[in-house]
């Protein structure tokens, strides 16, 4: 018999492989027995394939991108095709302050706060003390006696300078740079003729060859083993080639990432020198804080990598299909969580010219307008001419679930305890990828399965879903509103209440109102009305025709209307809370919809289930949940 | 027709690899001289020392560094006897003997014991357990 299986990375079978060779082809016999010469001769042969197998599984599994574990080799593949990693990011906070020079005995002219530490977090965050930098002096003239530093950008982590010397005899001579942690962002280069020239030239990092020729002060950049990076300059037809004896001092920070963000109180703990290079010590004010740190970045991840590596590869540092500018956006601004990108041919009525993008940011719900501004200016770089970008914010489309949990309760402590044990579960399930997306769908199988598996005592479920959105109210004034769902809508009274709202007053109109719907006979559209409520069940329409529905794409429109208040806000917003039930049980956030589950205004409702418990066996006294929704016909 | 089964004897290499030069093959070892060696090998080996297999083997090599006196030998009486019932199934055991010899500073152990599967005499294997490194 044949020894076939080279590759197996089992040791036994390994070795039942030799034995069963030995075994049909060798008059040897006490192959069987442990203590015998020849077992000692299979062990070491056995392990030695075993090694090999092992090596070449790992080699196999190290040379392609989607196998390979260790990052050094993943950065190499990613290399391959033109793809640099992410560096740690510093996060970055806006800081004032002031120096009252008038008690100085030679009043100076300017100060100059210089490069490197500037503030430390003071020990309100955390144990952890973090150092905050800036990469270049900043100088501000003394007026009045003070001198006042408004608006610096301060970086989190450490500044640090690294000198090369240029050796043209060492061809393999390597420009690396020792600190992982690196934030390349903040590299800056200088190139002097040599060690001792007062004259310098900047070098800017660059991510491609357009545009370079062989006078461009430019470098290269690349990951290399432990974190750490590789610059690599210019060889004259590409980029300037440095000459023997040029002196490069490369400036950079190391941070923590973002270990440091929402630090908001500093201590100042820099060096201020005035014009005449004295040491200045005294008359420093408290620093201001106006931004808290924030977008400190880690490393991009391996898995990161083998996602975005590829795309970038496809897409060519070209913004083309909706998915490119889902690729190359992470790049410009790392702080995405989630990002969705769609053209606005896609829109209804179509915009075409445009692309839309909608960005949920890691930290917080929207992006800031000059981080807009900022994405948009990087976009150019990609985008075919005459796309305009346009980026939106974000829109949240709620989910609420009321659940009516069945329980054996033979198997559990008590109603209490499963209930938090399925609460834990659906908030587990709440914080998944599955939602908190862009393009996520809310499987309702899986859902009910969630609950009906988060203890053993679960026998069953009933669990009603709907979809609701926050309408942004102005206030005191006339506007007309549209809000989209994304989804169908679910028709299930011809005579309306199908869509329920949360209570508002509108100029004119005494009393609080709210919405309903009142369907056309085709079924697929309808007006809305505003009624009053003289008890919980009795409705007074007191305005009809004041916007319209279609329940087909999921839409509702209120034409212009004078809203003076609303019973609900969020934050400083008065907003009117709008739900429907949704035609599918599988709802999907589409478009700029990002999909959440809205646990707070859900509910979980335990019953014992009489006939699993052995308290009804016959099901005579069984209670029954409806699988609709209840009757109300507001949110209160 | 009921399989006739021939017994082929025991049979192993000699790790001494030396050729046979009657037929310039390996030296080969067979039945009695086969099992005695493996005993000594399943005594010898330290748990551990095989790959994947951690338990095979006896502290037996260890145990001399305890102080020589009648417990020390009745420890190592007792590991020697369990390595040899779980590790060597070719082997019904009948004694083991183990002395203290204070003058040399060994143990001299002697083992007493049938083979199984094939028609020979009880057999003895002596030797003597020194403490080295």
């Amino acid at each position: 018999m044949a020894l076939v299986n080279f590759t197996n990375l089992d040791f036994d079978q390994i070795k039942t492989s030799i034995k069963d060779y030995l075994r049909s082809n060798s008059n040897f016999t006490d192959y069987d027995f442990e203590g015998s010469n020849l077992a000692t001769i299979i062990d070491t042969l056995a392990y030695n394939t075993y090694i090999t197998s092992y090596n070449a599984n790992m080699i196999s599994n190290e040379v392609f991108i989607d196998s390979a574990t260790l990052r050094e080799n993943v950065v190499s593949l990613a290399r391959n095709i033109g793809y640099v990693p992410r560096s740690k990011t510093a996060a970055r906070s806006n800081i004032s302050f002031f120096i009252d020079t008038t008690g100085f005995t030679t009043r100076p002219v300017t100060l100059t706060l210089k490069k490197g530490t500037v503030c430390t977090s003071t020990a309100s965050f955390g144990s952890q003390s973090y150092t905050f930098t800036i990469p270049a002096d900043i100088t501000r003239p003394v007026v009045n006696g003070i001198a006042v530093f408004d608006n610096i950008d301060v970086y989190e982590g450490t500044f640090l300078i690294k000198t090369f010397t240029v050796d043209s005899n060492n061809p393999n001579q390597k420009f690396i740079l020792d600190n992982s942690d690196i934030d390349i962002s903040s590299l800056s280069v200088l190139v002097r003729n040599t060690q001792s020239s007062t004259v310098s030239r900047k070098f800017s990092l660059s991510s491609s060859l357009i545009d370079i020729d062989s006078t461009s002060r430019v470098f290269f950049i690349q990951e290399i083993e432990d974190q750490r990076y590789e610059l690599i300059f210019g060889d004259g037809v590409f980029g300037t080639k440095l000459e023997n004896q040029n002196f490069i001092e490369v400036s950079y920070i190391t941070t923590t990432g973002e270990e440091s963000n929402g630090v908001s109180s500093f201590t100042f703990n820099g060096r201020i020198v005035d014009n005449n290079n004295r040491v200045v010590n005294t008359g420093i004010s408290l620093l201001t804080t106006n931004n808290e740190a924030r977008g400190g970045q880690n490393i991009e991840s391996i898995d990161s990598i083998k996602k975005y590596a590829p795309r970038i590869y496809s897409s060519q540092n070209r913004a083309v299909t909706s998915t490119d500018y889902e690729s190359i956006i992470p790049g410009i601004y790392p702080e995405v969580e989630s990002i969705s990108v769609f053209g606005g041919e896609e829109l209804s009525p179509p915009q075409y010219g445009k692309v839309f993008i909608s960005i949920k940011p890691i930290n917080g719900p929207f992006v800031s307008s000059q981080v807009k501004d900022n994405i948009k200016n990087s976009l150019r770089r990609y985008s075919v001419a005459g796309i305009v970008p346009e980026i939106l914010d974000l829109k949240y489309l709620y989910l609420e679930y009321s659940s009516f949990v069945y329980y054996n309760t033979n198997n559990a402590p008590g109603a209490d305890f499963v209930k938090s044990i399925v609460d834990n579960s659906i908030n587990l399930y709440a914080d998944s990828s599955e939602m908190n997306r862009y393009g996520a769908r809310f499987k309702y199988s899986k859902f009910l399965k969630v609950i009906d598996d988060s203890h053993e005592s679960v026998t069953s479920n009933i669990t009603r879903i709907v979809m609701r959105r926050d309408l942004r109210v102005q206030l005191n004034q006339f506007a007309d509103y549209e809000i989209c769902y994304g989804n169908r809508f679910y028709l299930g009274k011809t005579l309306g209440y199908n869509i329920k709202s949360s209570g508002f007053t509108v100029s004119g109109i005494n009393g609080t109102l709210y919405m309903t719907d009142t369907p056309n006979p085709d079924s697929t559209t309808g007006t809305i009305s505003f009624f009053r409520l003289n008890s919980q069940t009795q409705p007074e329409i007191v305005r009809k025709n004041v916007g319209s529905i279609d329940y087909k794409n999921g839409e509702i429109k209120l034409f212009p209307v004078n809203i003076t208040s609303t019973s609900k806000r969020n934050g400083d917003d008065s907003i009117i809370e709008i739900s429907v039930i949704p035609f599918s049980n599988d709802v999907i956030g589409k478009h700029d919809l990002y999909l959440q589950l809205d646990i707070n205004n859900s509910s979980t409702n335990m019953i014992s289930d009489s006939i699993s418990s052995g308290l009804d066996i016959s099901g005579s006294n069984y209670s029954v949940t409806s699988s609709y929704t209840n009757g109300d016909l507001v949110r209160i | 027709m009921p399989v006739e089964r021939v017994s082929q004897g025991f049979k192993d290499v000699s790790m001494s690899f030396q050729v046979n030069p009657l037929n310039n093959d390996l030296i080969v070892i067979k039945n009695e001289t086969a099992i005695a060696r493996s005993i000594r090998n399943l005594i010898f080996t330290l748990p551990g020392e095989r790959f994947f297999n951690e338990n095979l083997g006896s502290r037996v090599s260890r145990i001399l560094f305890e102080n020589m006196d009648a417990i020390t030998a009745s420890v190592i009486k007792d590991e020697i006897t369990n390595t040899i019932n779980n590790y060597e199934p070719r082997v019904d055991l009948i004694s083991v003997d183990v002395s203290p010899n204070y003058d040399q500073n060994e143990f001299n152990v002697t083992i007493n014991y049938y083979i199984v599967g094939i028609d020979v005499l009880p057999q003895q294997l002596s030797f003597a357990l020194q403490p080295t490194r």
